[in-house]
């Protein structure tokens, strides 16, 4: 039985990887992601690097919901934005080294984000949920207009690019695959972090107690304003990928129901924790994937183009949000952590 | 140090102050009493930037910081404690604490993301500040990981009291400190709150129904009774001024102990 | 100028659809205080089922053939040689039409009622004081789940089903200006606008009315002073869903039968906000708005931005007055 793990300074007594299940979890981790790809068909690759990218842009929709508490119900809005500006990047200077396109359709994600985050200035909640869900609508509605389809393509989407590092292209699933969990391994650590200094501290007093926060010496606005632009960018990215790891995109890819997935993601998965969106997003992307394998058993044959299957992933869809909300509103990780309570008890106590 | 002077502050037609005039001298208690509805939160409320008074200016080291934001009002070194406890709930009183040092830190976004360096240092040294300071000054060190939601009620307000000083105020605000506690666990306050005062030289604001305390440990008291200042200065006289006394009383008391200072 | 105006009669009539709409939003927001993001997915249902009793079931072997197509002599005299498109013949229409729309609404009102019955049992109540978040997002889970169970149940094309009152084109002058409507349009603004104003009388003046104030008052309370509190939870989600199916009714028959109907419930969701959650008045006033700023928009940018109108304007009014034009704030104690 584990009785507890003991410190002899207080620097180790603030890290992370503080104990070995940990440190070792980590590296088992890692070392599994990277053999993944060559073990794996291009199918779950393909699973494997839509998942990879949602969970990018989970962790920023966790850094705003999760640990800010704030509402929002928009945030495919900046997935859009991501994608779509790597799609212009490309249209207008087809060579850009691609990191620097990440790094640009961050940026500008980020700058709409503060623009979409004024609102939480002063509403809060469903307000502010209402208000994301509009900025969603007009973000969209702006890409798909004339005078921008030259970049965006307009209604009918467009083309994107793919990588090109050094004179190499990334087409196959497994190059693409290869660029997409370097940068999700780096964004979670900067996530994780982020959240052990001053910084995601106030965050987190915001979303428990803002008056309290504000009687320490934290800046509501400016520190609302930043957790919206950090999502928004963590989003840009994502898309950035996105734009990256799909041949093409449309306008209503990133409508409301990429907005709710992400959101429902994050509430299956677990709010205000690293290894929510992990769980949350792997658990929400599979589960309509293995409808389709139950449905295929059934009617015995490829059942994709059955009429039932897509309201079926529907509705299951919505019942797992209600399940998660009734039955497990901390999500997956919650379990994850009585799991490991129980671990390192037994078997002297349950 | 800190100085109200002639604020006045309104909700609609209801004068929560009115005319209020004080100032706390550097390092001295000042105690803040009157019977419920007074005012006395709405004043803490007024110096520590939640409502801006509609009169009247309030002073800190000499700078108006009366159309200040709360925060700012923090960074120049005014904290507070509030009535009913405002600690983050989900957190551990180490992390609870820590918060109070914000205002202290320096670490930026992009350190902060990648945690090294300074933001490594800084966050080391924070804590062992904080042990020193807080934790052990408190004699809080057996529940410092615990969740504050599972404390007793005295002992999350001495967390709260603990997450004020570290943020190493000039002024701390204390609203009710000891309000719901058993005599032991008063004395125990007051202890901290007279030790606080001897080791740092911290001005100290106190909003208190515990008379026996107020009369002990403080300088200065103000009394309030519906948003006005009724009367001013050490706890001898305070406690001998009839108008306090009808207060605290009623007006049959005054007109038996003074019958020429009854109002009209 | 007569564009104008009649842009305006536009805006009005699909204002007060918009209304009817975002009742059935506040009634469920005062009484339980969640926000129903699957409000227009009720109505959609409430569409469904209208279509379902008074086209599919009259159609039905079963049924006597006067439901289907009701054709008394008398009725027959009546239309005698009316011209097609003249007031009289889509009278005559209509009454033959009658049996079944009063079959469709009754059974879509009937219907409406029981889901929302098993929504709020099976839904809402095990989520009773939950946080906001987790409301919010209970009610968009129910979106997918009607929307698949819709898609289950009925094929997701446009179908036709039969307005609720006689449809001719009315033409009238109005500060010399020829304008013109149709009468469809016109009993639909009734229908919405008494419904509206029914609904604010039972608030006001009858004993559940009174129990849902003090319900929205402060919920406690209310059930320390012996009020059936759970009782008042049903009674507003009943409350929403037959107005919902009314406007589903509405809907279908103005605009086809479709998914869309859904996605156009979540818009009002917006012009609800814009008046102030908890203000019967201020939405009136707000739905108003709204429906004659997209007729504008229209008229002079287009069908597409007709579409996020809502959502503009609800952004900007937010920004200024966060809590709507007539909602109440909610003052945080320190």
């Amino acid at each position: 039985m584990i009785t507890g793990h003991f410190k002899t300074d207080y620097s180790a007594d603030e890290g992370i990887w503080s104990n070995w299940p940990k440190r070792w979890g980590l590296v088992a981790a890692l070392i599994g992601l990277a053999i993944f790809p060559f073990m794996a068909s291009n199918y779950a690759l393909l699973l494997a690097g839509q998942i990879g990218i949602f969970i990018v842009a989970v962790t920023g929709l966790n850094v705003l919901i999760g640990y800010t508490g704030l509402m929002s119900l928009g945030h495919g809005a900046f997935f859009a934005v991501g994608a779509y500006t790597t799609v212009a990047i490309h249209h207008e200077w087809p060579l850009t080294f691609p990191l620097i396109t990440l790094v640009i359709s961050t940026v500008v994600a980020a700058a709409f984000g503060v623009l979409f985050g004024l609102p939480s200035l002063r509403v809060k909640g469903l307000y502010l949920a209402v208000a994301t869900l509009s900025a969603n609508f007009i973000i969209l509605f702006l890409i798909e207009q004339d005078w921008l389809a030259e970049w965006t393509g307009g209604v009918r989407g467009t083309e994107t690019p793919n990588a090109v590092f050094f004179g190499i292209e990334l087409v196959s699933q497994q190059a693409k695959y290869f660029f997409i969990m370097p940068v999700m391994v780096l964004m979670l650590l900067f996530a994780q972090n982020l959240f052990r200094t001053r910084f995601g501290r106030a965050l987190i007093a915001i979303r428990d107690k803002d008056y309290s926060a504000e009687i320490l010496g934290i800046a509501l606005f400016s520190y609302k304003l930043k957790s919206f632009a950090i999502s928004a960018a963590y989003c840009g990215a994502a898309g950035s990928l996105w734009a990256y790891f799909f041949p093409a995109i449309l306008p209503e890819d990133f409508g409301l129901n990429m907005s709710i997935t992400l959101v429902v993601c994050l509430v299956a998965g677990g709010m205000g924790r690293t290894l929510g969106p992990i769980f949350g997003t792997i658990l929400i992307l599979l589960v309509p994937e293995m409808l389709k394998v139950v449905a295929a058993a059934i009617t015995g044959g490829d059942a994709t183009s059955q009429t039932w299957v897509s309201p079926t992933r529907d509705i299951l869809f919505g019942l797992m949000i209600i399940g998660f909300l009734i039955f497990e509103p901390m999500g997956l990780v919650n379990i994850w952590d009585r799991f490991w309570r129980f671990m390192s008890r037994w078997p002297f106590a349950k | 140090m800190l100085s109200v002077t002639q604020a006045s502050l309104a909700f609609g037609g209801i004068k929560a102050l009115d005319d209020v005039s004080f100032t706390a001298a550097s390092g001295e208690i000042t105690a803040i009493i009157g019977p419920n509805g007074a005012g006395k939160t709405s004043l803490f409320n007024i110096i520590s930037g939640f409502y801006k008074p509609q009169q009247g200016r309030i002073l800190f080291d000499e700078q108006d910081i009366t159309h200040l934001r709360a925060d700012k009002r923090a960074e120049l070194g005014i904290a507070r404690t509030f009535q009913n406890i405002a600690l983050f709930r989900g957190m551990s009183v180490l992390e609870n604490i820590k918060l109070g040092g914000h205002t202290r830190l320096s670490t930026g976004f992009w350190s902060a993301g990648f945690f090294y360096g300074e933001a490594r240092r800084e966050e080391a040294r924070l804590r062992a500040e904080i042990e020193r300071d807080v934790i052990d000054f408190l004699e809080l060190d057996h529940i410092r990981k615990a969740p504050v939601a599972a404390l007793p009620y005295g002992l999350q307000k001495r967390v709260e009291l603990g997450r004020a000083l570290a943020m190493q105020p000039k002024v701390l605000l204390l609203d009710e400190p000891v309000a719901g506690m058993n005599r032991e666990e008063t004395e125990d306050m007051a202890r901290f709150i007279l030790d606080i005062q001897a080791r740092w030289g911290t001005t100290i604001l106190l909003v208190e129904h515990d008379m026996g305390m107020v009369m002990d440990i403080s300088n200065q008291v103000v009394v309030l009774n519906f948003g006005r200042q009724i009367a001013l200065g050490t706890p001898d006289q305070v406690q001998a001024n009839p108008a306090v006394i009808e207060a605290y009383l009623g007006t049959s008391a005054t007109t038996e102990a003074t019958a020429t200072e009854e109002p009209a | 100028m007569g564009q104008f105006i009649q842009y305006m009669i536009n805006g009005v009539i699909s204002g007060s659809v918009l209304a009817l709409i975002a009742l059935g939003i506040v009634a469920v927001f005062k009484a339980t205080k969640v926000v129903n993001f699957a409000h227009g997915h009720l109505i959609l249902f409430g569409a469904y089922f209208y279509f379902t009793f008074s086209v599919v079931l009259s159609e039905a072997a079963f049924m006597p053939d006067w439901i289907r197509s009701w054709d008394p002599a008398w009725l027959q005299a009546y239309a005698g040689d009316a011209a097609m498109f003249s007031p009289k013949a889509a009278i005559a229409s209509w009454v033959s039409d009658l049996p079944r729309i009063l079959l469709g609404l009754i059974g879509a009102l009937a219907a409406n009622a029981v889901l929302a019955l098993i929504i709020e049992r099976l839904v809402m109540r095990p989520l009773l004081g939950q946080s906001a978040f987790a409301m919010i997002l209970s009610t968009v889970g129910l979106i997918w789940v009607l929307e698949g169970s819709a898609g289950l149940i009925w094929t997701a094309e446009a179908e036709q089903v039969p307005a609720l009152g006689p449809n001719f084109p009315i033409r009238f002058e109005l500060f010399d200006q020829n304008l013109f409507l149709f009468s469809g349009s016109l009993v639909n603004l009734v229908v919405a606008l008494l419904l509206f104003a029914s609904l604010m009388l039972v608030l006001r003046y009858t004993r559940s009315g009174v129990a849902i104030r003090a319900t929205a008052e402060d919920q406690s309370t209310a059930y320390a002073m012996g009020i059936n509190v759970p009782r008042v939870f049903s009674t507003a989600w009943l409350v929403a869903s037959t107005t919902g199916a009314v406007a589903g009714a509405i809907l279908a028959s103005r605009n086809g039968l479709s998914p869309a109907i859904g996605l156009f419930g979540l818009s009002v969701l917006a012009v609800v906000l814009m008046g102030g959650l908890d203000s019967f008045a201020g939405v009136l006033i707000a739905s108003m708005l709204v429906g004659i700023l997209s007729s504008m928009a229209q008229w002079k940018l287009g069908g597409g931005v007709a579409e996020i109108v809502p959502y503009v304007a609800v952004l900007v009014v937010i920004l200024i007055r966060p809590h709507g034009f007539m909602g109440q704030e909610e003052i945080e104690r320190i």
